[in-house]
């Protein structure tokens, strides 16, 4: 029950119901114009038949295929309250994971923040694992502390011997991510 | 910052402190680094336009300008003084000069690929499609890359899409852009799948739908692999363009099969089936079959289709999909429309709805679905269906109150839904007064009830019973709505703000609050509400009216200006960051991005937004500041307005306001419909004549003022003065239509829906008088200005008009004053009452002194030197019985009596203030038969602050721009 599609601009005026949402970042313009411009296939949105969106999933391939760090990355996924607990962001992520694959993607991972329990167990049940822990890679700005991030991975086909989500045991700084 | 490559280069380590000033923001050290440089090596060029970089992030343009001039007409071929000049020129907004750089670049390095293509990029910041498309070409031949000919190739596209001329599209420039990816096609180099993407494009654009699909089923489609299911969304694209319906069909049902839950798919199967039946459509006997599989083309085969669907659903052990039951009631709706008997074998509406919530009811999107397919049920079904549904909640045994509650959150979920249902029926607003207060006792007990569920939730999720809150409320408005008791609002904004406290981010709450906020003209409390909601970007354009349209019209004037800030920030950036883009679809060969990310730049432009804030903003800021700080005409002249000059864009005005980000479960004949969106459009758009308008005719009216006397100027100058005093005569004609159409479309007395967009100012601003008020007056300057010309003598008849218009533009504003009297908050009956219009009316009226001071001050101008005039003719004659003229008189008379009103309205406005801090809304009794808690009745008495508070802020600022006014009043001598 749910129409999925390529994201486009016009989508931004309409998205509201999903972003106003506090763990929901709405990024400035060029964000979004980037990665509609190099990465299409990975912006998907989800709409209702009464025309609402439902959510979306953007995302991007990056990393050196030569050190087998070629891989699907899930910058933003969110879907509105109301259309929750449908299984729509399995379904994102999914489609995120299959067009991975065709890219030949040794895996795919995400940041998340490690308060956000609800998103990491839903990761964890879609077989996503915590690679890493990054320091304070949320910045807060209303005086609260700065966050840690969960790095989460899952290996696609490529990667036949899951070598890229081994964990690493201690965690990082943003400023050593790449 | 760029071009650090090269390590040899002992240019590059002379100038890299001056690179990493410039990163680090440290402008004046890059300034002085440069000097430093340049001192040694006099062309060293590029440390020239590093400075002149430094120059211009610390504000000195000019200087920057001249000095990147210097290195620019000596046609730079150094990597660095290049990309050091495009930085600068785009942060100067000037890209059509990188465009010149690069040609000088090219016509000298003629072999060049970077240079070749830094100038296509150049081209394509700037949108000059014929030039993309022939540095495409120059490009190609030097390194013969593919996506430089199709670069090329793009750009052609593009001056199709651009072309005022759809023929010269059409026969010209898609034509020859096919030809072009077909020579590639022959000569088998076709590589990528954006070149496929690209000549489909070309044939979708050209109509040759049917080449379009042999590319996209031929083995060149067989490179569209990135976006999942590429080559069927074309075909189907392509089917039903070319009207292919038994296609559609078969694909639908393909996809279908694969997929039982993607809704576009059985849209697309039902109007395909149903095509496929008007046209009496049968599958051929023998020969061809249809190239997708399978053509359904009966009712029979479409029920027999979806009822297998649901079935297959309802085998499932877990999480059955949505789509098929919902196909199910959408192909009733469908065969209903056609008076299709049929419908009958997918069962009864009611009973299918009722299954549905069964299997769905405790998912919060169970409203969502089945609000699309109430209308099937007959009126006198509704309560039975409600009935049936509740004997599908599990409530626990009704206490003392009557009311059972749900045991988990699936119950609850399942108990809201129907509340919503049963408010969607139209159910809740059938109810009796008594029945809604009911109603909301009901909804808050569950409410408070559910709360337990959620205690364990973080402050960044939602409650589970939030809903019931917002339903509650949605009561609480209908009630206040309906009987105008203000207690029902009050206890509405406590029962909001409990909610909050529990929910501190539900979006829907503070949208809500904000709203009703500005409904009783108390701004103060909005700007937290709407900062909390951390709205940023592209919703400043769809939320921000939620801001700017209460901010200015409640007085608030330094909070409407800042409101306009936020969203000019963000227009004003767009301009410059969409070129980026489409710069990098080039790069990345994302070609069907860039029309799109032209359109969504236009969208951005032609924003109603935009030019509300834009005009808002000016207007703001003389009604604040001219003649306090900056006279009229300087602040004019430092806002670049030009009377002349319209920049609204009228006829393509996008409303991107986002109207339904308000959660309603209101029925369908008091939902927000097409008709009142264009009717918010229409009345928006006037209003905002009304004001571009009278932002001109200041402009004009200031410009006016600095005209030199005709006696002592040539011919020259009195024509340009006539030029000037006629452009205020044509754009005062301009506002007098404009305000006939507002009076007619104030006429209509639209309503909208509560929840989807506010009212203009446009019925305000008419009934208060202002407008009418501000016309005349400027209708006066230019009587003024005749006066000018004619002299004192021999012009009794104006004199009189003048002195007759000084007159009544004194009775206008003394009749505007009268409209301001009452109390804006006052205690009745143990009972707060608010007259949140009066705050509107005394805000118009401010403005209107503004306007009246600003001719006032006009007319000083042209009065002082007739009158100097007069007393050295009467020097000479030393004839002192001469009397004074009329005019004279006249008009010192009116600045007396202007002193009068503004002093009368200060008093009013002080008066006002004084009346409201003296009130003492602790002495209300709140619970009086009225079921609220003590808690909410805090919360109610928290708001009823705020909103005493905040009149007193406006009450305030209005004072202090009144007494400025008063202040200027004092430099109207003559």
């Amino acid at each position: 029950m749910t129409t999925l599609r390529a994201f486009t601009c016009d989508d931004l005026f309409k998205f509201n119901n999903i972003n106003l949402d506090p763990l929901t970042e709405t990024y400035g313009i060029p964000f979004y114009l980037q990665y509609l411009a190099h990465w299409p296939e990975f912006f998907i949105v989800a709409e209702a038949p009464g025309g609402e969106l439902m959510g979306y999933i953007m995302g991007k391939a990056e990393g050196s295929v030569a050190r087998e760090e070629w891989h699907g990355h899930v910058t933003a996924l969110s879907v509105a309250p109301e259309f929750r607990r449908l299984g729509l962001a399995a379904k994102l992520m999914e489609m995120l994971e299959e067009i991975s694959e065709r890219k030949g993607g040794f895996f795919v991972d995400l940041f998340v923040r490690v308060s956000n329990q609800v998103a990491v167990n839903m990761y964890k049940q879609l077989g996503y694992s915590v690679y890493r822990t990054v320091i304070e890679y949320y910045s807060a700005s209303n005086g609260e502390p700065d966050e840690d991030a969960y790095d989460m991975r899952k290996a696609l086909s490529s990667d036949t011997e899951k070598k890229s989500i081994v964990p690493i045991p201690h965690p990082v700084r943003p400023e050593d991510i790449e | 910052m760029a071009a650090r490559g090269h390590v040899q280069d002992p240019n590059d380590r002379r100038l890299r402190p001056i690179y990493d000033y410039l990163d680090n923001g440290n402008n004046k050290m890059a300034i002085q680094q440069a000097d430093k440089l340049l001192k040694k090596h006099k062309d060293l060029h590029c440390a020239k336009v590093l400075k002149a970089i430094g120059l211009q992030r610390t504000g000195k343009q000019d200087e920057a300008f001249s000095l990147a001039q210097e290195v620019a007409t000596l046609e730079p071929t150094d990597d660095n003084s290049l990309q050091a000049l495009t930085i600068l020129y785009r942060e100067m907004h000037h890209p059509e000069l990188v465009t010149k750089l690069y040609e000088a670049a090219v016509k000298k390095v003629p072999l060049s690929e970077e240079y070749h293509s830094h100038l296509f990029m150049a081209y394509a910041r700037v949108g000059e499609y014929k030039k993309m498309q022939q540095a495409g070409m120059a490009l190609y031949k030097i390194v013969p890359k593919n996506p430089y000919y199709f670069w090329s190739v793009m750009s052609l596209v593009m001056q199709a899409i651009s072309a005022q001329d759809e023929k010269l599209a059409q026969t010209m420039f898609l034509p020859l852009a096919e030809r072009m990816v077909e020579k590639m096609v022959k000569e088998e180099k076709i590589e990528a799948e954006a070149e496929v993407q690209l000549y489909f494009m070309i044939l979708e654009r050209l109509g040759k739908c049917v080449e379009a699909l042999d590319v996209v089923r031929g083995p060149l489609g067989e490179k569209l692999t990135s976006e999942l299911r590429s080559r069927e969304n074309k075909c189907m694209m392509m089917y039903q363009r070319l009207q292919l319906w038994p296609e559609c069909n078969a694909l639908s049902y393909k996809l279908l099969l694969k997929n039982p839950d993607d809704w576009q798919f059985y849209l697309s199967y039902f109007d395909s089936l149903f095509h496929l039946m008007d046209k009496s459509w049968s599958q051929p006997e023998e020969g061809e079959h249809c190239v997708e599989g399978p053509v359904q083309t009966t009712v029979a085969e479409a029920v027999k289709f979806v009822v297998d669907r649901m079935e297959e659903q309802d085998k499932k052990e877990s999480r059955p999909l949505r789509g098929p039951y919902l196909a199910c009631l959408e192909l009733i709706h469908r065969l209903r429309q056609r008076g299709c008997p049929d419908e009958k074998e997918l069962g009864d509406p009611l009973e299918l709805m009722v299954q549905f919530f069964g299997k769905f009811g405790d998912k919060p999107c169970c409203i969502t679905d089945l609000k699309i397919y109430l209308h099937l049920l007959p009126p006198e079904q509704r309560s039975q269906f409600k009935n049936r549904l509740g004997e599908l909640v599990p409530l626990g045994e009704a206490g003392e109150d009557g009311f059972g509650f749900p045991g988990d959150t699936k119950a609850l979920q399942r108990h809201l839904c129907v509340c919503q249902l049963s408010r969607a029926l139209g159910l809740q607003h059938a109810l009796d007064t008594e029945g809604k207060l009911r109603l909301i006792t009901e909804l808050k007990a569950h409410y408070h009830h559910g709360l337990q569920f959620g205690k364990s939730c973080l402050k960044t999720e939602l409650q589970f019973s939030d809903m019931y809150c917002l339903m509650a409320a949605h009561v609480y408005i209908d009630l206040w709505t309906e009987t105008g008791d203000e207690n029902m609002l009050w206890q509405c904004l406590g029962m909001l703000e409990e909610g909050l406290s529990f929910s501190p981010s539900n979006a829907q709450f503070k949208l809500l609050l904000l709203l009703l906020f500005c409904r009783l003209g108390a701004f103060q409390p909005v700007v937290d509400l709407y900062s909390s909601l951390d709205a940023k970007h592209v919703q400043h354009d769809t939320i921000g009216y939620l801001l700017t349209r209460y901010a200015g019209s409640l007085g608030q004037f330094a909070a409407a200006s800042q409101s306009c800030n936020f969203s000019l920030r963000f227009f004003h950036s767009n301009q410059k960051d969409t070129s980026e883009y489409i710069i990098q679809a080039y790069k990345y060969g994302a070609f069907e991005k860039i029309p799109e990310f032209i359109a969504f730049r236009t969208r951005l432009n032609q924003s109603l937004h935009f030019a509300q804030v834009r005009t808002e903003r000016m207007l703001l800021d003389l009604y604040t500041e001219a003649d306090v700080t900056l006279s009229l005409e300087e602040s004019v002249k430092a806002m670049g307005v030009c009377p002349e000059e319209d920049d609204i864009p009228w006829d393509n005005m996008r409303d991107n306001r986002d109207l339904t980000v308000l959660v309603s479960w209101d029925p369908k004949d008091r939902e927000l419909t097409e008709e009142h969106r264009r009717l918010s459009l229409e009345e928006e758009s006037v209003w905002l004549k009304v004001r571009a308008l009278t932002l001109r005719l200041l402009a004009s009216l200031a410009l006016l003022g600095h005209a030199p006397s005709p006696w002592n100027s040539d011919k020259t100058n009195e024509n340009g003065i006539s030029a000037k005093s006629s452009t205020l005569q044509t754009l005062l004609s301009q506002l007098d239509q404009t305000l006939e159409t507002a009076a007619q479309i104030t006429e209509k007395h639209t309503q909208y829906p509560f929840l989807g967009p506010p009212s203009s100012r446009l019925a305000s601003a008419l009934s208060s008088g202002s407008c009418h008020c501000q016309a005349s007056a400027l209708q006066l300057s230019l009587t003024l200005r005749e006066l000018e010309t004619t002299g004192l003598d021999d012009s009794s008849e104006l004199q009189t008009q003048i002195c007759n218009a000084f007159k009544s533009s004194v009775a206008q504003l003394q009749e505007m004053l009268s409209r301001c009297k009452g109390e804006v908050l006052e205690m009745k009956d143990g009972r707060l009452k608010t007259q949140p219009s009066l705050l509107e009316t005394l805000v118009f009226f401010v403005e209107t002194v503004c306007v009246v001071l600003w001719v006032a001050s006009y007319s000083a101008n042209v009065l002082r030197p007739l009158k100097s005039s007069l007393q050295k003719k009467k020097k000479k004659k030393k004839d002192s019985s001469t009397a004074m003229p009329v005019v004279m008189c006249g008009f010192q008379e009116w600045t007396g009596s202007l002193h009068g009103v503004v002093t009368q309205a200060l008093d009013h406005v002080k008066g006002q203030e004084a009346s409201l801090t003296a009130l003492k809304l602790a002495a209300l009794t709140l619970e009086e038969g009225y079921s609220q808690t003590q808690e909410e009745c805090g919360f109610t008495r928290a708001a009823m602050d705020k909103v005493q508070t905040s009149y007193l802020g406006s009450l305030q600022e209005m004072g202090d721009l009144l007494r400025k006014r008063a202040d200027s009043l004092k430099s109207l001598k003559i």
